[in-house]
């Protein structure tokens, strides 16, 4: 995957970028572009990206030590890709499902496996949530041994 | 008087579990809601105790339809965040597979709509037709399912004599323009059964998110093999096929006609593989620390891949959204105002799968 000829990101789109309240630096990596925004206005992000054409493809959660977890927002377009990378306060961050229906089963995802709490999503329940399990298992999973080979 | 029927997690049109429950006005569909994750396997997480050649493995077993799609994708991740350069003949044979992955998904689909449909004459000559094609990857890969193709920087296997697997797409392709496009396109039964049912508009499609065929038979002009070109499809003049209506007759326009489109691309990845190295280095992969994405056109629209490494010998994180995960919710907006005895058709059109949604 790469930005599609001629359709590399222009000034335009990248002053755009910037302007969202809490970007950071734009990395262009050659297939995507990568923002740092730790205290990133996600709900001014959604607004900012849907006047840029994009769409919300997914969100990736990333467990980290301090008990927060990152989040990685990614939108694409023909020919574009760009990735926020924010992170929760005290286990918190705004939903984007109000405004952004696909936002609603990826933060449901994301709640079940780390145990962020979405603020403002209309119906947080469970979406792959295994009996018997809590929400946040991706952080302190079982240890999963590796097959043997034995019988 | 409303009432609420539970369709699921058994279900009456698929094999695979999960739950609709439809709440009805006489015969009309008012509210509908759907249950995921009978099939939850944790294979984001088995994957970070994987190294990372047997979890290429593992990522196969997304599913079991399109399993290529998930290894190639998952390696093209990998490969970009480690810097491999994949050979030119890998990349055509990645492209091959792919294609002729398609066609069997493709044609599965087919043959179960028709069979929804009650018209089993045509679900026998469809998957008369698929077994051709899956004849063709087991000849290539040894196996019908799960082809263990990919590797990180290339490809397992080499294809075997170009000409008769050439000889029998192009057969196919008759086939299919004699028997299949005109059932589905032409035959009143089909177009009696299917026009106007499920309807998708364009801007319902872009709301709810949607990709591949329940897109693009809602006009939406998407498809990762253009939009994020990746393999040869630039080389091979991919075109990408649309269709306005949104309905389920649509969905079955576009997946027929992407059939012959996907026949095409075979053909001409066959004749044009150059020759050269099958992989980028031997022996077991040295992944450094960093993370990239990926994505590919499955045959039920875009995948998408995230993979970390923190230098170990393991993935420290993949991240897997399939295409069904973001189409089935869409049920919803095609299922409202419908009759209910067409719930079931509607969501055959989808083509969910439930071993991907879930992981």
């Amino acid at each position: 995957m790469n930005h599609a000829e001629g359709s590399e990101p222009d000034a335009d789109v990248r002053a755009r970028l910037a302007a969202i309240p809490g970007v950071g630096q734009l990395e262009d990596r050659g297939d995507a572009l990568w923002i740092a925004a730790p205290e990133l206005d996600v709900e001014a992000m959604a607004r900012a990206m849907t006047a840029l054409d994009c769409r919300l493809a997914t969100m990736t959660g990333l467990a980290r030590d301090d008990g927060e977890t990152t989040i990685i927002y990614h939108y694409l377009r023909r020919g574009l890709a760009v990735n926020f990378k924010t992170a929760t306060r005290g286990g918190a961050i705004a939903s984007l499902a109000p405004a952004v229906r696909p936002a609603s089963w990826i933060e449901r995802e994301i709640h079940d496996f780390f145990g962020v709490k979405f603020v403002g999503h209309p119906n947080l329940a469970p979406l792959l949530l295994p009996p018997g399990l809590k929400e946040g298992f991706f952080r302190s999973p079982e240890p999963d041994p590796a097959p043997s080979g034995e019988p | 008087m409303p009432y609420t029927i539970p369709l699921g997690p058994y279900h009456p049109a698929l094999e695979e579990p999960y739950k609709v429950s439809v709440r009805c006005v006489a015969e009309t569909v008012q509210q509908v809601s759907v249950n995921v994750g009978f099939s939850f396997r944790g294979i984001e997480l088995l994957v970070q105790s994987r190294e990372w050649v047997p979890a290429v493995t593992l990522v196969e077993r997304v599913c079991g339809i399109c399993s290529n799609v998930h290894a190639m994708t998952f390696c093209h991740a990998v490969e970009r965040l480690a810097g491999i350069e994949v050979p030119a003949r890998a990349r055509y044979i990645r492209t091959i597979i792919s294609e002729l992955e398609r066609i069997h998904s493709h044609l599965l689909w087919a043959g179960l709509a028709a069979e929804y449909m009650g018209f089993q004459t045509l679900f026998m000559e469809v998957f008369a037709l698929r077994e051709q094609v899956m004849d063709l990857l087991e000849t290539i890969s040894g196996n019908r399912v799960n082809y263990g193709m990919n590797r990180i920087g290339g490809v397992n296997r080499d294809l075997p004599d170009a000409q008769p697997i050439i000889a029998t797409l192009a057969a196919m392709a008759e086939t299919l323009k004699r028997v299949l496009v005109p059932a589905f396109l032409e035959n009143a039964t089909t177009r009696a059964r299917m026009g106007g049912v499920g309807p998708l508009t364009r801007e319902q499609a872009i709301d709810w998110g949607v990709v591949g065929p329940v897109a693009r038979a809602s006009g939406v002009e998407a498809d990762v093999r253009c939009d994020h070109p990746y393999l040869v499809y630039q080389e091979l003049g991919f075109k990408i096929v649309t269709q306005q209506d949104g309905d389920v007759r649509a969905r079955v326009v576009v997946r027929a006609l992407e059939l012959l489109e996907s026949i095409r691309l075979a053909i001409e990845a066959l004749r044009r593989i150059p020759s050269g190295p099958l992989r980028a280095f031997e022996g077991m992969p040295r992944i450094p620390q960093g993370e990239a994405i990926a994505l590919s056109e499955a045959p039920r629209g875009e995948v998408f891949y995230y993979v970390a490494a923190d230098g170990a010998d393991k993935p420290a994180r993949v991240k897997i959204r399939t295409p069904s995960f973001v189409n089935i919710p869409a049920l919803e907006a095609m299922t409202i105002g419908q009759q209910f005895g067409n719930i079931s058709l509607i969501q055959a059109s989808v083509d969910p799968c439930l071993s991907c949604t879930d992981r």
